[in-house]
């Protein structure tokens, strides 16, 4: 159990930062908030719908059902933080296919993938249902982001041979 | 019918013992003198014995029950709810007046052996000194040089909450008699990394405390060692044949585990058991850890043979989840709330996504463990370091209670757990009442 | 027949601006900043607007730098409506699209009704936006002509630049050099626009403008917005939509929580939000707890024991009383003389449960006044329509108060009804401070504009050869138009007036004889909750209803549903389609059914258990018809009722397709909208409130839920009509009519469960 009379400190994509708020804030609305970056969503509030996906230590994790106590030590990356440019495979691929239609969850969509692709490199459609299958897309762009993931896959590999 | 009746037995022979105890008084026995001598000048500790000492300090997780203000380290410690009621660990910085600024050597190396305060009152044997005995004469000085040269803070010990008589430290002697059967202190040159193993185990580590059963009147029962127990809300799990692990213990499974706190197969660290290896074994080198490995499995908790087939089991169950119409709503809650990070799939377990059919919490007798997992969610500096799982606190008791189904039913082939719903609603309000 | 066109026509009748062609301001394209801004502008950045502009109508300028700056004033949901909108002028005006920047305008009467909804934005934009660029082309040419010293016919537009022989001039040049030509509304009428055969940009692929900053997190949407010194706010919702007023609130708890700063009654004279209470907090997190902690009484207004079986019941009810309803003018309304003396009669009831939007994006709003403005910041499909409620809640004229435009994340109609901005407004008011609203999740379903349940009773009439001789279509729900905008409730042939809304779709194109439409109003819904209008709004359920029917029809007659169908497909009389939208009526209906039976391999053998079922719709509206069918395969588990769909097969006929990618991710989109509501998502009444109000219990599809999806276009050069909601309207029925073909189980109401199916299969 985290003291309240100690700050709790973690980083938000490399910067230091350091807070007193209450220590079952969520981390969601801290990085909105207090940190002042708005790419990460709230869709739900329960851990169900995914658009509130950062990194903690590079694996997606929900911030909207994250204490900031738990990440205390840690290191967060939001969608700002994951590339500059949108140059992460993960984005590229979201490009060229065009996934986003409005778009609010695809900033989840993009954390979640990355954390998938770590873990399957060559991901197949259930292997992609499986591990997706916790972040809605209310416009319901699934094929294209079954499409984009191995189209990511596939541009990392090119990477990974060619650098 | 048979078993029922050895209990009642049992119980009716410790409930006369004490008595026996109480009334007889055991002047002889129990009466301890206080321990007037002065103690050590810092000075005359060295370095090494020091750094010794808080590898020791560390192992033998004197921080984790002595602080509750990470300000004021040793200076005393939250309290330890047990079944007879709250005990505050008492403050040992070298501050003359409130902790143990006036102990000697001997005075100190007493208390780790008998279990008696320097004043000769008789401490409660939730201070592990049943295992501490097994110390060797350099470990309780190593120990001894590095308390006395921590910074003093006055702060007076807290007051236990033990009901009457329980609170009569002398009936401890009673406790004593009965139950405390010191090991020697094994001074001996240890040849073997088992050996070695044993004597962390046992001594210092106490992995026991929490892991062996306890009788009525909290003693480890000695022939049930490491059989698992109840501690602090959650379950130790078994080490040794029992272990409900379905893939069993290889001894790098247990060193990854208490070297990093995760292993790929046996999840993470959480609840109790994270500061033990965080902020306890974390100061032991390699080889120690090696060597707790290497004695742990010689239990009976280790079947490598089982694990592939285990691990292969646990994948196909992954595959067969699904979110469609059919699923129950605990597998459809589990498919869109946790499988995103514990779905595994391929040849194998991914090495940071849990496979929730290997870990143990799914084979408890109580749903315990997976609740509190569920409902406080694991930090980044418990279990593996960096990584945190979410606190679901924000879904219902029914939902949770569902998943927790889902996942025994098609996880395990144990009986159902019970009384789900209320569980998850009673875990919720006590994480709650410690906030 | 008075139609929805005929009164969008007047309320918003883009045409009859007068274009005024001169130079003119500089036109401001806001970044977007960090803090609350101007309007939303695509690509974002800080671009240095040059100071001499060619603004040739309201709806575009050309900078020095020849960069063209359109000016959108549909809502971004999704759809790169801009992209799609800008891409009619780019083309006509000869740009290349690199060129091209979009700016989605903040309210102002001069944008004349705002509203995205109905799948109108690209067909109501095309005529104007054609013509305005075509103007554009022509006045550059002119001036570009001058310049270059040579004959205006001598000179074409090509990439942005004006060309004569091997000379030209750039647009940005021309625009420098001054230019002024004014263009009067026949001219602009009268202004030719460019030969299919010359188009370079409509029909070919692009990538949307919104799509960038949707990748990187930089998007804004309502949620977003932020203003220096706001505070704040989540509302506790009283038990009922309507009439729960405020008797005690107790914040001693609520005191408890770090950051909380105090409770508000709020008192709506507009009646949008009666009985809301709103937690005020320094943070949002103080203001979302706060709210769980007070403790408000009320007294509930007359709803709060309103089941779904009542609502359902009440309809059921309304259809059995003959009186009640509008009858739609279908020219031969007279069925009842044909069903006295009728051979065969079919008859059968659909119904359909209440559905959330569960757009993703919370309800929100931000609101403060600033310079005797009051200005609201939050992402909104109809300005118009919430503009004088906003004025009257808050007592001030309309003049004052600006809706500032973000991106909505999911409108799905949600966000046509603004009444979410109210609540904000009130509370900013309340407390001379600006206010941050934002609705939990759990609020925002309890309070959604729900897309009502409804029951529907058609009714078949046969000749002896089995000739379809007559047919009706009673429908009851609660009617969204009626609540939010009856001035858009046209009259029926007996002069009562419906909501067009919830009944399109009834109106078919098949020609069955005498034929009857009735909608009827079911009142205990409208007075329970507020009806929304939801994706693909009447027809979603409607069409459900009809073409399961046809489909019940067909095999009581012992024809295949697919002919069935075509035979009543005639494409003659009313059913002929007429200039602009709806040429080729019938025919091309027809037309689509036919090719998507051929490309689902519609009669060909299946193992057991699989079932193929077709479904056909001509969209939102007669006077726009987007004609659209669907085949769905599926494969039903006796055993356990449950149902897989394998897949769905599409073609659609929308005319011409200005932006093919985007046409396929809204068809895309709104087939998969079409199964989840079928399939996957549902809620009910009890106590008044929806029962459903997160992701544990309320499931829309999901990836793993999602078929593969075989969607085409017909070719088609005729004008562009909607896009957004048709494909929705046929997969509902397609599955339910697989289903039977799979498994013999008739489904009449969705979402179909597994249960459901299971009881229907018969031993
Ligand atoms: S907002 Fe966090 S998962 Fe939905
Ligand atoms: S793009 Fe709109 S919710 Fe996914």
């Amino acid at each position: 159990m985290t003291n309240v009379q100690n700050p709790i400190s973690f980083s938000v994509n490399g910067k230091p930062v350091s807070t007193r708020e209450a220590a079952d804030t969520p981390l969601l609305w801290f990085i909105r908030d207090n940190v002042g970056l708005t790419g990460t969503k709230f869709g739900c509030g329960i851990g169900m719908c995914g658009a509130c996906t950062v990194h903690v230590g590079g694996r997606a994790l929900r911030s909207c059902v994250t204490p900031i106590s738990a990440v205390d030590g840690g290191e967060v990356t939001t969608i700002e933080g994951l590339s500059s440019n949108a140059s992460h495979p993960v984005q590229k691929a979201w490009s060229e296919m065009q996934v986003p239609q409005c778009g609010y969850c695809q900033s989840g969509q993009i954390m979640q993938a990355v954390t998938l692709l770590s873990d399957f490199p060559e991901p197949t459609d259930e292997i992609i249902d499986a591990v997706m299958a916790g972040n809605l897309c209310r416009c319901m762009t699934y094929p294209r982001i079954r499409a984009a993931v191995k189209r990511a896959a596939a541009i990392a590999k090119e990477a990974q041979t060619h650098g | 019918m048979r078993g029922n009746h050895r209990n009642t037995r049992n119980a009716l022979f410790v409930v006369a013992a004490v008595s026996a105890a109480v009334a007889a008084g055991f002047v002889g026995y129990g009466w301890k003198p206080e321990i007037l001598d002065a103690p050590s000048p810092t000075g005359a500790f060295t370095q090494e014995l020091v750094a010794r000492g808080e590898v020791l300090a560390g192992a033998g997780y004197c921080g984790v029950c002595h602080t509750s203000d990470p300000a004021k380290p040793y200076a005393g410690g939250r309290g330890l709810v047990t079944q007879f009621g709250t005990i505050f660990p008492t403050n040992i910085t070298p501050d003359p007046a409130t902790g143990m600024g006036s102990w000697s050597r001997s005075a100190f190396a007493r208390a780790m052996r008998e279990g008696v305060s320097r004043d000769g009152s008789h401490l409660f044997p939730a201070f592990p000194y049943d295992h501490f005995a097994l110390l060797s004469d350099e470990d309780i000085d190593a120990l001894y040089a590095y308390f006395m040269t921590r910074t003093p803070v006055r702060q007076v010990n807290q007051d236990n909450t033990l009901p009457f008589p329980l609170s009569i430290r002398f009936l401890q002697t009673g406790w004593k008699l009965l139950f405390f059967r010191p090991p020697e202190p094994e001074n001996a040159i240890l040849q073997t990394a088992e050996a070695r193993g044993r004597y962390l185990v046992d001594g210092i580590a106490h992995c026991g405390a929490c892991h062996t059963p306890r009788n009525a009147l909290g003693a480890e029962i000695a022939w049930r060692a490491m059989d698992g127990a109840d501690i602090d809300g959650w379950t130790a799990p078994a080490l040794n044949g029992n272990t409900p692990s379905p893939t069993g213990w290889s001894t790098s499974d247990f060193y990854n585990y208490l070297r990093t706190g995760s292993s790929r197969l046996h999840g993470t660290a959480a609840g109790p058991m994270s500061p033990v290896v965080h902020q306890g074994l974390a100061k032991l080198p390699d080889d120690d850890i090696q060597a707790i490995s290497q004695y742990l499995v010689t239990f009976g908790g280790g079947s490598s043979a089982l694990q592939e087939a285990a691990e292969q089991r646990s994948l196909e169950q992954d595959a067969a989840q699904s979110a469609s119409p059919l699923a129950t709503l605990g597998e459809r809650l589990y498919v869109t709330a946790c499988a995103t990070c514990h779905f595994n799939a391929g040849e194998e377990v991914a090495d940071a996504r849990p496979a929730l059919g290997l870990n143990s919490a799914l084979s408890l007798e109580k749903p315990d463990n997976l609740l509190h997992a569920v409902l406080e969610g694991v930090s980044a500096e418990d279990g593996k370091p960096g990584v945190a799982m979410p606190a679901f606190r924000t879904m219902t008791d029914r939902d949770l209670a569902e998943i927790a189904k889902y996942l025994r039913s098609t996880r395990t082939d144990l009986p159902p757990w019970t009384d789900l719903e209320e569980r998850v609603a009673r875990i919720r309000s006590a994480g709650a009442a410690h906030d | 027949m008075a139609r929805i066109g005929d009164v969008r026509h007047s309320a918003g009748n883009l045409t009859r601006r007068s274009f005024l062609i001169a130079a003119s301001g500089a036109v401001a394209a806001f970044g977007f900043a960090n803090y609350a801004s101007g309007s939303m502008a695509l690509p974002s950045g800080d671009e240095i607007v040059p100071e001499k502009t060619f603004e040739p109508t309201i709806w575009y300028s050309i900078d020095g730098n020849g960069v063209v700056e359109v000016n959108i004033i549909r809502a971004e949901m999704g759809q790169h409506v801009g992209t799609s909108l800008a891409r009619i002028i780019a083309d006509e005006l000869e740009v290349s699209w690199d060129q091209v920047r979009i700016t989605h305008v903040d309210s102002a009467a001069k944008w004349g009704l705002m509203v995205t909804g109905g799948s109108w934005s690209v067909s109501q934009t095309w005529p104007i936006f054609s013509k305005a660029g075509a103007a554009g082309r022509q006045a550059l040419i002119e001036r570009g002509a001058e310049l270059l010293g040579v004959p205006e016919a001598e000179c074409r537009a090509r990439e942005g630049k004006v060309v004569s022989g091997d000379r030209s001039i750039d647009y940005g040049t021309i625009v420098k050099s001054g230019i002024v030509r004014t263009y009067t509304s026949d001219q602009l009428a009268a202004m030719p626009t460019k030969p299919v055969e010359e188009r370079r940009l409509i029909g070919r692929p692009v990538r949307a403008l919104d799509i960038p900053p949707k990748i990187d997190g930089s998007a804004r949407y309502g949620i977003d917005a932020r203003i220096e010194g706001m505070v704040y706010a989540r509302p506790v919702l009283p038990p009922t939509r309507y009439g729960s007023k405020v008797v005690t609130v107790d914040d001693s708890d609520a005191r408890g929580v770090k950051g909380y700063i105090r409770s508000i009654v709020l008192d709506d004279s507009t009646d949008t939000v009666p009985g809301w209470v709103m937690a005020i907090g320094e943070t949002y997190v103080a203001a979302m707890r706060a709210a769980d902690q007070l403790r408000v009484t009320w007294n509930a207004g007359p709803t709060n024991e309103v089941s779904e079986k009542d609502l359902q019941d009440h309809g059921a009810a309304l259809i059995a009383e003959g009186k009640v309803g509008s009858i739609l003018d279908t020219g031969n309304t007279n069925t009842e003389a044909v069903f006295g003396r009728a051979e065969h009669i079919i008859e059968r009831t659909y119904t359909n449960a209440t559905a959330l939007h569960f757009q993703l994006e919370p309800t929100n709003a931000l609101a403060f006044e600033k310079d005797g403005i009051f200005e609201i910041h939050t992402g909104n499909q109809w300005q118009s329509l919430i503009l004088p409620t906003l004025a009257k809640a808050l007592s001030r004229p309309e003049e004052t108060v600006v809706l500032k435009t973000y991106m909505l994340g999911g409108g799905f109609g949600r966000r046509l009804n603004g009444d979410y901005a109210v609540p904000a407004a009130l509370t900013a008011k309340a407390l001379n401070a600006p206010v941050k609203m934002i609705l939990t999740r759990e609020d925002d379903c309890r309070f959604d504009s729900v897309r009502s349940p409804a029951v529907q009773t058609l009714r078949m009439a046969l000749d002896p050869n089995k000739k379809v001789v007559a047919m009706e279509h009673h429908a009851a729900a609660g009617w969204p138009t009626e609540v939010l905008a009856p001035f858009f409730m046209p009259k029926g042939a007996n002069g009562i007036p419906f909501d067009p809304f919830s009944i399109n779709g009834a109106d078919h194109w098949y020609e069955v004889g005498a034929q009857k439409v009735r909608a009827i109003s079911n009142d205990l819904a409208r007075a329970t909750f507020r009806p929304g209008w939801l994706r693909s709004v009447g027809p979603g359920w409607t069409n459900w209803a009809l073409e399961s029917f046809m489909d019940e029809a067909a095999h009581d007659v012992g024809a295949d549903p697919v002919e069935f169908r075509i035979g009543l497909l005639k494409g003659t009389g009313r059913n002929a389609g007429s200039a602009p939208n709806s040429v080729g009526g019938a025919l091309r209906q027809a037309n689509v059914l036919r090719t998507v039976a051929e490309r689902a391999g519609w009669g060909n053998p299946l193992p057991d258990g699989h079932g193929l079922g077709v479904a056909t719709s001509f969209g939102q509206e007669r006077e726009m018809p987007t004609w659209v069918a669907c085949v769905a395969h599926v494969s039903v588990d006796r055993a356990t009722g449950n149902v897989k769909v394998e897949r769905l097969t599409s073609v659609i006929d929308a005319g011409t397709i200005v932006d093919p990618g985007g046409a396929l991710a809204q068809a895309e989109g709104a087939t998969l909208w079409g199964a989840s509501l079928a399939l996957f998502e549902g809620t009910r009444f009890e106590n008044g409130q929806v029962a459903d109000r997160n992701l544990d219990t309320y499931t829309p599809l999901r990836i793993a839920d999602t078929p593969p999806l075989d969607i085409s276009f017909v070719d088609s050069r005729e004008a562009p009509t909607g896009l957004g909601e048709p494909p929705t309207t046929v997969v509902g029925p397609a599955i339910a009519n697989a289903i039977f073909a799979a498994s013999g189980a008739r489904l009449r109401h969705i979402p179909i469960t597994a249960e459901a199916v299971k009881e229907a299969i018969q031993p």
